[in-house]
């Protein structure tokens, strides 16, 4: 019995130690669990002002698609119809992931490649340098600001239609140069100034430019300037002006003194009159390149044209935004469009579109767009050239589905 | 010697009054008692749907929200007080 009383005795000390130690044990892991938790945050306040870490993050974008069209070719009075339907509408199809590495506050490298009909490209691939209150500096291959469509609002997910506006984007192109940009307060105002050295356009043989060479052709740089003004303080109205200035041919041959003068007035308008968001945006683009001889490539004689190329859309959309239900992601857009590129050459036309469109907002940055598209054309290209010449429309039926990764 | 066309010289006055309205109004290169008391969710609101519709600032981690505030800078050449102030209230 005194065996037993002794044997259960040190059963219930062990166990009350046991039980004690768990307690220390479980009191230990709490306090250890919080402290960790405050060496982490700790941490990571740390790792985030090291600037030799990596703050690094990849965004971008995907747009695909399905487009439907019917294609109607008349010349001398006489028509042909050709329908064609395809995935992914290999004009706007692109997967395009961005790279951002940022150091500190003071450095960005942004890097866009891009998948797309014309393969494996390079949207642009530069370092910022935020100097200055207003003043950012940048190097590598830029998007040149001239205008605004191709800069901002052409990304898949940011356009409210399938399409882009013809030849808009194209006379803004990507090139290798400097800029040095900011926006700056005026009192309820805003500016913003953006200008570029860039290595500059290339005149090719047929009097269309090409951009982005490694290599200047020439010894003269482009110079890309951008001025634009916010007048109210709730910076919903942005009016801006553009111009492009250069020499595009090739130095050593009867081209090298030639110069390409391009000028862009855009507009953009956003203001929510309750319950609807509208927005209204538009460029205007002029492109003169001086007269200068080609070669016929029908029989190569010499000929010559006015090379003067005007580009413009107004576009507006609607969304009630202030509505209940799934009413408020919907946005109703439309957009004319006017490209008029030079007469007797090869490829003059005097082309529009007009361009409707209903878009699905899934999310900010998700949506699910049907445009309609109707292109007319005239050709104003010389026949002696052996050019096309007659009228051409085409209505297009897109499907797209677009998302900002 | 080319003759200097009309669009030429058009252009050349707007840029003049352009350039002729920055040096004037440089002075006073600063914001207005309103404008600066505006909150990072007003600038946020009013500077975003610009280009796209407003992020919502569950998208992206506070680190994060600071590097795709400068990549917004550059693009929307936003003033440096509207960038901090907007990223401010995406951290938030």
């Amino acid at each position: 019995m005194k065996h037993n009383k002794i044997f259960t005795s040190a059963l219930l000390i062990i166990s009350m130690l046991g039980l004690g130690m768990h307690d220390a044990q479980a009191q230990q892991t709490v306090v250890d669990s919080s402290l960790l938790d405050r060496v982490s945050d700790l941490e990571q306040q740390v790792h985030y002002n090291k600037p030799g870490d990596d703050h690094f993050m990849v965004v971008g974008l995907a747009t695909l698609g399905f487009v439907s069209s019917k294609t109607t070719n008349t010349v001398g009075g006489e028509s042909t119809v050709t329908k064609s339907n395809s995935f992914p509408d290999a004009d706007n199809f692109e997967v395009s992931p961005m790279f951002l590495w940022r150091h500190e506050k003071s450095f960005l490298v942004e890097f866009e490649p891009s998948f797309n009909a014309d393969g494996l490209t390079v949207n642009w691939g530069e370092v910022s340098w935020f100097a200055a209150p207003g003043l950012i500096v940048r190097g590598g291959y830029l998007v040149l600001p001239f205008g605004t469509y191709s800069k901002r609002e052409a990304a898949g997910w940011i356009d409210k239609l399938a399409t882009d506006p013809m030849g808009v984007a194209d006379m803004a192109p990507t090139d290798f140069g400097l800029e040095v940009e900011g926006g700056l307060p005026m009192g309820n105002m805003k500016m913003s100034y953006d200008v570029a050295v860039s290595n500059g356009n290339q005149l090719l043989p047929d009097g269309t430019l090409t951009s982005g060479n490694f290599t200047d052709n020439n010894n003269n740089k482009t110079v890309t300037a951008r001025v634009a003004l916010l007048p109210f303080s709730n910076s919903s109205l942005e009016l801006g002006a553009s111009g492009m200035f250069g020499k595009v041919g090739d130095i050593g041959t009867g081209w090298q003194n030639k110069m390409s003068e391009s000028y862009a007035f855009d507009l953009n308008y956003v203001h929510t009159f309750s319950p609807l968001l509208v927005n209204i945006k538009s460029q205007y683009n002029i492109q003169n390149i001086d007269k200068a001889s080609y070669i016929n490539p029908a029989d190569s004689s010499s000929y010559t044209f006015t090379n003067h190329t005007t580009a413009y859309f107004a576009q507006a959309s609607i969304r009630p935004v202030n509505a209940d239900g799934f009413i408020k992601n919907v946005e109703l857009a439309g957009r004319y469009t006017e490209f008029n590129t030079p007469a007797n050459s090869t490829f003059g036309a005097d082309q529009h579109t007009v361009t409707v469109g209903l878009d699905y907002w899934i999310n900010w940055r998700t949506v699910f767009k049907v445009t309609y598209e109707a292109y007319r054309s005239k050709s104003t290209a010389s026949e002696s050239l052996g050019a096309n010449t007659g009228t051409t429309s085409i209505n297009s039926l897109y499907v797209h589905f677009a998302i900002q990764l | 010697m080319k003759p200097v066309s009309i669009k030429n010289i058009f252009f050349l006055i707007l840029t003049a009054s352009l350039i002729a309205v920055v040096i004037m109004a440089m002075p006073s290169c600063k914001a207005s008692q309103a404008v600066a008391s505006k909150s990072g969710a007003q600038l946020w609101a009013e500077n975003c749907q610009r280009c796209h519709n407003t992020p919502s600032p569950s998208t992206f981690s506070p680190e994060k929200w600071e590097t795709v505030g400068m990549h917004m800078q550059t693009r929307a050449l936003l003033t440096d007080n509207e960038r901090d102030k907007i990223v401010e209230f995406l951290k938030q």
